[in-house]
């Protein structure tokens, strides 16, 4: 009962994330980049409905685009994690012996970088950028869809229709298609909701830091970032982008609960 | 050929952020002989004379070192270590009259034979470009003890000012062997101790020559952050923040039962730059259509909640041949797009590639917002500085635009080197710079004058605005230099009032 | 002990080839070190003759192979930027993060065990589904959204701690802490709220077994069996988990520096990014990498010893 309230909580937040930023990409109430000196840190309520900031630029129009750079940051980063991650693991799982060892040592040394000192060296290299982040985060959360479909893998493969897949002659990358992948989504959406998150944290932690999205593109870390100088006077500037971050972590981290204990109920309140 | 003054393009976040503090906590805590002073940009050594960096004459020029000749508040030449100075007729000999009671902090008494070896040492030891500030100088020598002779190969007014920065300062001549860690000057202060990444400590020298500095110690610390500067202000760990670095954040500081806000002038220009090689900006009406596209009045209102000066050219209000509102353009979107029009330039892409402070950002910004009003599509590249951006737009000129404050003083001389990252070529306003270099300061006054309208009306540039030397203050703290007008931080004048 | 061995030798390979890939990584990095070092005022010829000096103008191989020697001996060389030796400096800023990293762990420590404990306790209640979302929110704020927060709530708001700095333990141990408090919270918030997850789904677990409910047949409450005879046997899932929140307070550490304007290891590498300071970052990166390594080793065998199971393999 709880579980499908935590995965339907999770849904609706998720949703309304995505379809925030699907509407930015058409439209926003003002240019979320337009400056104005007039309009210069208004309240929230009347024509701005959650304000201005300091730059007189509309706080709502850049928060939709800030959850556009989200959805962007974490579909990159989860992309590159599930491309790389995926087929390591599944292929350490059919193989074993010693495909799979050098394949799991790898994954574990991935493991020693933790994703923003990755982040933080990708941009030393070639400068600061939504994308050059995304690309560390993904590369730092490859080990761990890594670990999770050789799990999966290796359980799927004690299954009878492998068995009669191999006696029937089908060829290892069939098998791996058309029996091993199928049967091992499940979970490795889950491990994309956790990687989801992780991606949008690590994307608001390098804005803030400087070294993520580029001005005057407003992810929700640089609006931080930007609005932090301004904390004893209009805090409100923090709290928007610094709700929308943690709302849209906790809505992916229920999606992803919810998820796992249909999976696997076993596992249940475990992250 | 050139002026030869090379300042250092000492464009750091250095300047722009200055605390002073008590020790303790709370404005009523603090004792009375102490000051701790709170900065951003920490120095990297704390020898000027082999690093650069604009962190290192801040703490020490004028607290540790000091030169023959000074700069004062209004930014005029002051005698330092010479109790006077004559000027030949021809501009090309200068003799300085040595004070005679002056100490190295060493011990060592301050003589000819210092001076000399300090002027000699800037030409032989000097790693840094700016030592080309010297090379100007024929020789110098050693008349008697008290008095000493310097004759340069060509009269210039720059040189004397020269005399007043960093390269200028006084070493003792058996002072100079760990100059990194121990500094050895005649200044009113010496340094006690140093925490890199967090503090540097000077006290009071108590040999000094001059009048006795009310503080007994100043510390300052550096932080990384503004944003924890100003909070720990609030939170009255700290009783001084210099040099706001977002003004908007003065708001913070409206009870005027504890704090004061100083506002004076500094020498940063806040300049746009454009690539003056590069298309589109070679030409001439679109460099003009960018300075009539951007509302100076609104960008300062929204980066700098107002503070600041708008100014039309490289020039600042301690210049003595500063011309005011005369240089700036007045904003004229529709002129801008038919200059745009005219040039063909409608709808070009623009690198602008600025330093990652936050005044850059902030600006570039605004910048990026008005271009696009007038159809010109700038793409904003921040890169770190200095490392990144001093190797792509200043050394290697890779950039369409840039913003950066130059905060040297008097560096009118950007303009007239060709190969300065601006690229700007023209032989008229080097020629001009030239002459008033050599002639005399009333010649002078004008001939800047006008090399200044020239740079202008050429739009080799534009200037966002000079920066605020914007300073919040425990409101019982007196004698803090209110306007920025050499390189130094100077303290040997700042006292508590009345506690 | 076999094991023990085989995992130091992965250790010993993992260290090997992390420092190369740091190294080569970084060795691409655009700017040159001479250059950098020089700054605006450098003249080619001063530049080329440092060049030399730093040995930059060698080949890559024989640029680690120096690298890596002196790192045996803990020489992590010169910086080019402040010509100063680099271990000392890291040393420093370890001690800083590592009292940050500690003390932030205790606070999820302190946080997590009661947390877990009642969130078990209140297993399918309401009180207990109210923990559960607590934790749930508190893992979804990140370290340096707490920061901010407590900075403005303690620091600007209520002025009863500092908002950033630190003074080292030696010099003032009440100012110390002070200056630390604020950053250990925001630390160990979100470090706790995740641990509480796992300790009360580790004491789920354990309730279901049947010393538990032998012990509650004798009558021992619900609360207490779980702490008297839960806990100890939830124990090996929770260092596990410690073991990997390690790491990972160990780089949230990085950006809470940077909220709080403390001098750790964070701030130094921040610093070395942004003054191209290469060497710098190299060791920075190094010392965490394999900080992150020791710590997954110390994690694997502290879990044998900790499960008798797998002591015997």
């Amino acid at each position: 009962m709880r579980s499908r309230a935590t995965l339907l909580t999770g849904c609706l937040i998720v949703a309304l994330v995505l379809a925030v930023a699907a509407v930015s990409m058409v439209w926003t109430p003002y240019d979320p980049n337009h400056v104005d000196a007039a309009r210069q840190l208004a309240g929230a309520g009347g024509e701005h409905l959650l304000g201005t900031d300091q730059f007189g630029r509309d706080v709502a129009s850049r928060l939709m685009v800030g959850a556009r750079i989200t959805v962007f940051a974490g579909v990159v980063a989860v992309g590159i994690a599930l491309l790389a991650g995926v087929p390591m693991g599944v292929v350490a799982g059919m193989t074993g012996g010693w495909l799979s060892a050098v394949i799991m040592r790898v994954s574990d040394f991935l493991l020693a970088f933790p994703a923003l000192l990755l982040a933080i060296m990708l941009a030393a290299v070639y400068g600061s950028g939504t994308l050059t982040a995304m690309v560390a985060i993904g590369i730092a959360s490859a080990p761990g869809f890594a670990r999770v479909s050789r799990a999966a893998t290796l359980r799927v493969m004690t299954a009878e229709y492998i068995d009669a897949a191999r006696l029937a002659k089908r060829g290892r990358v069939a098998i791996a298609l058309r029996h091993v992948l199928p049967n091992i989504a499940d979970i490795v959406i889950v491990q994309a909701s956790v990687s989801f998150s992780t991606a949008i944290l690590a994307e608001a932690a390098l804005s803030y830091l400087g070294l993520g999205t580029t001005p005057p593109t407003p992810s929700w870390g640089r609006m931080l970032q930007e609005s932090q100088d301004l904390l004893f006077s209009t805090p409100q500037l923090s709290l928007w982008p610094g709700l929308a971050v943690a709302a849209t972590v906790l809505g992916l981290n229920l999606l992803g609960d919810g998820l796992r204990d249909r999976v696997d109920p076993a596992l249940e309140g475990v992250r | 050929m050139l002026p030869r003054r090379i300042p250092a393009l000492t464009l750091s976040a250095a300047l722009v952020t200055v605390t002073l503090a008590g020790c303790g906590s709370g404005a009523d805590r603090h004792s009375t002989d102490a000051l701790t002073v709170g900065l951003v940009a920490e120095p990297a050594t704390l020898d000027f004379s082999t690093t650069d960096g604009a962190a290192i004459p801040q703490a020490l020029l004028g607290n540790v070192y000091e030169g023959l000749v000074r700069i004062d508040q209004q930014g005029r030449i002051q005698p330092g270590l010479a109790k006077s100075y004559d000027r030949s007729a021809d501009g090309r000999t200068y003799i300085f009259h040595l004070r005679n009671n002056v100490k190295f902090t060493n011990g060592k008494a301050f003589t000819a034979d210092d001076a000399v070896f300090s002027i000699n040492r800037v030409r032989t030891v000097w790693k840094l470009k700016i030592a080309q500030q010297m090379d100007d100088v024929r020789s110098a020598t050693k008349v008697d003890a008290d008095t000493v002779k310097v004759t340069l190969k060509r009269p210039s007014n720059n040189w004397l000012y020269s005399m007043t920065t960093r390269v200028g300062a006084m070493y003792s001549r058996d002072g100079v062997s760990d100059l990194k860690e121990h500094p050895v000057g005649t200044g009113p202060f010496e340094v006690a101790s140093w925490q890199r990444g967090d503090n540097l400590v000077l006290k009071r020298n108590t040999g000094y020559w001059g009048a006795r500095p009310a503080l007994d110690t100043v510390t300052l610390k550096y932080f990384k952050d503004s944003g924890a500067l100003n909070n720990a202000m609030l939170a009255g760990d700290i009783n001084v923040l210099g040099a706001v670095q977002a003004p908007e954040t003065l708001s913070m500081f409206k009870d005027k039962s504890r704090f004061q806000v100083i506002d004076g002038s500094s020498t940063a220009e806040v300049v746009l730059s454009m690539n003056n090689s590069r298309k589109p900006f070679q030409d001439k009406r679109v460099r003009q259509a960018v300075r009539y596209a951007i509302d100076h009045e609104a960008l300062l209102k929204t980066t700098r909640a107002g503070r600041g000066t708008l100014i039309g050219s490289q020039e600042s209000p301690s210049d003595p041949w500063y011309a005011g509102a005369s240089n700036r353009y007045p904003y004229d979107p529709a002129k801008a797009k038919r200059l745009l029009k005219e040039a063909g330039a409608e709808g070009t892409s623009i690198r602008m590639r600025i330093p990652n402070l936050p005044y850059a950002v902030s600006a570039a910004q605004v910048v990026q917002d008005q271009l696009a009003q007038v159809g010109l599509k700038v793409r904003i590249e921040p890169l770190e500085f200095p490392a990144r951006w001093l190797s792509e737009v200043f050394d290697k000129a890779d950039y369409d635009m840039s913003i950066i404050a130059q905060v040297e003083p008097r560096d009118q001389w950007i303009f007239a080197d060709p190969h300065y990252y601006f690229r700007y070529d023209n032989p008229t306003y080097a020629q001009l710079l030239q002459k008033a270099d050599a002639g005399s300061p009333q010649e002078a006054a004008a001939d800047y004058r006008q090399a200044l309208k020239l740079l202008s009306q050429d739009a080799a540039a534009d200037w966002l605005y000079l920066m605020p030397n914007l300073m919040v203050a425990d409101k019982s703290l007196r004698g803090l230099p209110v306007n920025q007008v050499g390189e130094g931080l100077e303290f040997a004048g700042v006292r508590w009032s009345g506690k | 002990m076999n094991h023990v061995v085989r995992r130091t030798a992965t250790l010993l390979v993992s260290v090997v080839v992390a420092s190369f890939v740091v190294f080569a990584f970084l060795a691409v990095l655009p700017g040159n070190a001479a250059e950098v070092a020089l700054g605006t005022n450098a003249t080619p010829a001063a530049v080329a003759r440092l060049s030399r000096e730093f040995g930059t103008d060698r080949p890559l191989l024989v640029q680690y192979a120096d690298w890596a020697q002196g790192l045996l001996h803990g020489d992590f060389g010169t910086s080019y930027v402040t010509h100063e030796a680099i271990g000392p400096r890291i040393a420093d800023r370890f001690a800083v993060t590592a009292w940050l990293v500690a003390g932030g762990m205790l606070v999820a420590l302190l946080l997590a065990l009661p947390a877990g404990v009642l969130a078990a306790a209140w297993h399918r209640t309401g009180r207990g589904a109210l923990l559960s979302g607590l934790s749930q929110v508190g893992i979804a704020v990140p370290a340096f959204l707490a920061g901010i927060l407590l900075v403005y709530t303690f620091a600007v708001r209520a002025g009863a701690l500092p908002a950033g700095g630190y003074t080292p333990l030696t010099e003032d141990a009440q100012d110390w802490a002070r200056h630390l408090v604020l950053p250990w919270v925001s630390l160990g918030l979100v470090q706790g709220a995740v641990l509480t997850r796992y300790v009360r789904s580790a004491l789920l677990s354990v309730q279901r077994q049947d010393f538990m409910r032998t012990a509650r047949a004798k009558g021992v409450r619900r609360w207490a069996a779980l702490c008297r005879h839960g806990l100890p046997n939830a124990a090996i899932p929770v260092v596990t988990v410690l073991g990997l929140q390690l790491s990972n307070l160990l780089v949230g550490a990085i950006v809470v520096e940077h909220v709080f304007v403390i001098p750790g290891l964070g701030d130094l590498l921040l610093r070395g990014v942004q003054d191209r300071d290469l060497l710098l970052v190299q060791g920075v990166v190094v010392v965490l990498v394999v900080a992150v390594l020791v710590l997954n080793l110390v994690t694997d065998l502290l879990y044998r010893v900790l499960d008798p199971r797998l002591r015997s393999r």
